[in-house]
């Protein structure tokens, strides 16, 4: 891939009554496409610039995880609230039924909308998301999050050194930064993390019979965090769903996986 | 009983500085280097426990409370840790009212300090009215009800609270209490996480419209305007040491005090300092400080660093802050580690003759202006033998010197219980405790 990064610009909307200022980041042309973020926030990246060559994309931040907004949380107190504030964003935008894509923690959100809203959006690409349990499979969301940060390579990717998953978890050269963006990023787990703990389970499983968009489901065959008899799960729950699960590849599967990953994605896409 | 045989003559009450007989329960046997090998919270394996051992080490933490009592403390005090090796205390109202019950049947005039049942951790907050309002009720009127937020591995992992809510949890779980204790009606509470039809809690506490309310903290200016704002008790604890962070904890919470127009009333501030004492300087290193270095090693020292503040239980500002060090380092994070002398000299631990403890400790509650005193005297493996000895050599040569600190300044301890159930019925109450302590039909 070697696809330029797009110009990224931002948009603020009200939702939840006023109560939420959502800011969503913006690039590209074409058709919407709504990319829900995984439990440490928003962070662009090239499968964001890919998509970008023929999407709009916009890519909405948890609320709470913008920086200088940190008690927007509170004014979201479940995950239905999520939810609906989510829909609202949607019409707020003014997007017609787009495409979205959620990973793993915004998996779950973009699941579970497209299953409370059915003719929300036109598709629904899901990269190895939580919100399912199977007692069989636990998934160490409360012992990764809870565990020293030098673990969590080891949790997300198939080859924790590698550059491209070593680039993934990079801080700041600039050390006088390193210390806000930790405290950012904690602080962003932990707005995920309350729609997710300790156990990512809302009921999904009884609901996502409801969603009636083609969908695809993207997994990487060596998950640490969220074991791939997942990609069974969501796919035999979902009519007419595709899943496709990629060897050599852990949690992040456009970090281990790059090409593969889009070239699913982009084939779904009507690429 | 327990204890029977040693009974120190108590000493005289009237004078100021409340001291309390602080206890943690931890089990006495733990292995030697376990914190290199596990965590002392939550994944603590339970294998290493014989049963045996268990029984005994909380039946010690049980005899040397009612030992400290009988030994002429103002109060005793517990607190709550579950799934923890360090404090098996999952509800210390248990013990508490053990206690209280050992102390009216002897007519101790001992207060009941619970520091506390976590806020921000329980479900069920109406538990916790209840239970404080019997303490109050068992104890005459000498509850001080301690309202912690809960540390993080505690209210995140073993009760797992969303980190993120753990405050707000705590903020209307404090209301709700405060109100079931004092509103004279039933009432309906609808609350963001509890929702009651009708709150007519039985019994109420003797004091009202509250028991004294303390607060534990690590001093944050959020938590310390809070307090102050209410007119609570702050406590602070020893565990990072005082010589390294204490002038800079202290220093905030009078500062703020002034700020919000409080007067400097010494009581207004507890300070938890882990003292060890013996006859002499060397006779105290030789006999603590195994067990000093084991308990905080394995103890405290055990807690991975990062159940401290699990992401979302402090906001990005602390957080950030905390990164650059904007305070001095304390021992918390070091615990693994420490070294006898790093413990004594940081006065995470104050050992030696009594003269030796005494002038070290009348000397920061007057730098400070500390008007109650929470001292912890078992520690770790200690035995009971040992503990009684620490407790009774304290009550007998530190805490006369302590009391009277502040009586030249004529403060009054509005913190402290006041004891109204003591009066009317008070003889009848202690007749049936000890009647039914020593099987007779009450």
């Amino acid at each position: 891939m070697t696809t330029h990064a797009a110009a990224v610009r931002e948009e603020t909307v009200e939702v939840w009554d006023g109560r939420v200022k959502l800011r969503v980041k913006v690039a590209g042309d074409g058709p919407p496409l709504l990319f829900f973020h995984p439990l440490p926030g928003l962070a662009w990246q090239p499968l964001l610039d890919e998509i970008a060559q023929r999407h709009t994309v916009y890519a909405p931040e948890h609320p709470g995880t913008s920086p200088g907004d940190p008690r927007a949380i509170e004014q979201v107190q479940t995950f239905t609230e999520l939810l609906l504030s989510y829909e609202e964003a949607v019409r707020a935008l003014g997007l017609d039924r787009p495409v979205a894509i959620g990973q793993s923690f915004g998996g779950m959100v973009a699941a579970d909308l497209a299953a409370t809203f059915p003719s929300l959006f036109s598709g629904l690409v899901l990269l190895a998301p939580i919100g399912l349990w199977r007692d069989d499979a636990p998934i160490p969301l409360m012992e990764m999050v809870a565990g020293p940060p030098e673990d969590l390579p080891g949790y997300l990717f198939a080859h924790p050194d590698s550059a491209a998953a070593r680039a993934a978890m990079a801080l700041p050269e600039d050390p006088d930064l390193i210390p806000a963006a930790i405290a950012q990023q904690a602080w962003n787990t932990g707005c995920t993390t309350k729609f997710a703990w300790p156990i990512a389970d809302h009921g999904l499983g009884r609901r996502l019979h409801r969603i009636a968009v083609p969908t695809l489901v993207v997994w990487g065959r060596q998950d640490a965090l969220v074991p791939v008899a997942y990609a069974r799960e969501f796919g035999d729950r979902i009519a007419g769903s595709r899943v496709e699960v990629l060897d050599d590849c852990g949690h992040a599967v456009q970090v281990d996986q790059p090409a593969r990953t889009w070239a699913v994605i982009s084939e779904f896409l009507g690429g | 009983m327990v204890g029977c045989e040693q009974t120190p003559s108590p000493v005289p009450k009237e004078a100021s500085v409340k001291v309390s007989m602080f206890e943690q329960v931890p089990y006495r046997y733990m292995p030697e280097g376990f914190e290199n090998h596990h965590s002392s919270v939550v994944t603590a394996p339970y294998g290493v426990v014989e049963p045996a051992r268990m029984t005994e080490s909380l039946f010690s933490a049980y005899a040397e409370l009612v030992h400290a009592a009988r030994a002429g403390f103002d109060g005793v005090c517990v607190t709550e840790h579950s799934q923890s090796s360090y404090d098996i205390s999952p509800n210390p109202t248990l013990l508490a009212s053990a206690v209280a019950c050992a102390a009216r049947a002897e007519n101790l005039d001992v207060a009941i300090c619970v520091l506390g049942r976590s806020l921000g951790k329980t479900r069920e907050p109406l538990k916790i009215a209840e239970e404080y309002a019997l303490l109050d009720c068992l104890s005459g009127g000498r509850l001080i009800a301690g309202f912690p937020v809960g540390l993080s591995y505690d209210a995140n992992l073993n009760a797992s609270i969303p980190a993120v809510e753990t405050r707000e949890r705590y903020r209307e779980h404090r209301e709700l209490i405060l109100r079931a204790w004092s509103e004279p009606d039933p009432f309906p509470w609808n609350g963001r996480f509890e929702k009651y039809g009708q709150v007519n809690i039985w019994p109420r506490p003797v004091q009202q419209p509250r028991p004294p309310v303390w607060i534990p903290g690590t001093g944050s200016p959020g938590t310390l305007r809070d307090i102050l704002a209410n007119d609570y008790e702050f406590v602070y604890l020893s565990w990072d040491g005082p010589k390294l962070t204490g002038r800079q904890v202290f220093d905030r919470y009078w500062a703020l005090a002034e700020e919000m127009g409080r007067d400097l009333n010494p009581y207004r501030l507890a300070f938890l300092q882990v003292v060890a004492v013996s006859e002499t300087d060397e006779r105290a290193e030789k006999e603590y400080a195994q067990h000093l270095q084991a308990h905080y090693r394995s103890g405290l020292g055990a807690i991975p660093g990062s159940a401290f503040a699990l992401p979302g239980y402090a906001e990005p500002a602390a957080i950030e802050a905390m990164l650059r060090g904007s305070g001095p380092e304390g021992m918390l994070g070091r615990m693994k580690t420490a070294t006898f002398k790093e413990i004594v000299d940081s006065q995470v631990a104050i050992v030696g003759s009594p003269a030796t403890v005494a002038d070290q400790i009348e000397a920061f509650v007057r730098e400070f202006r500390i008007g109650n005193l929470l001292v912890m005297l078992q520690n770790g493996s200690m035995p009971r033998d040992l503990t009684e000895k620490n407790i009774s050599l304290f009550a007998e040569q530190v805490l006369p010197r302590l009391r009277p600190i502040w009586d030249d300044e004529g403060w009054v301890n509005h913190w402290w219980p006041r004891g109204q159930g003591a009066g009317a019925g008070a003889g009848a109450v202690a007749e049936a405790v000890a009647g039914a302590a020593s099987g007779r039909e009450a």
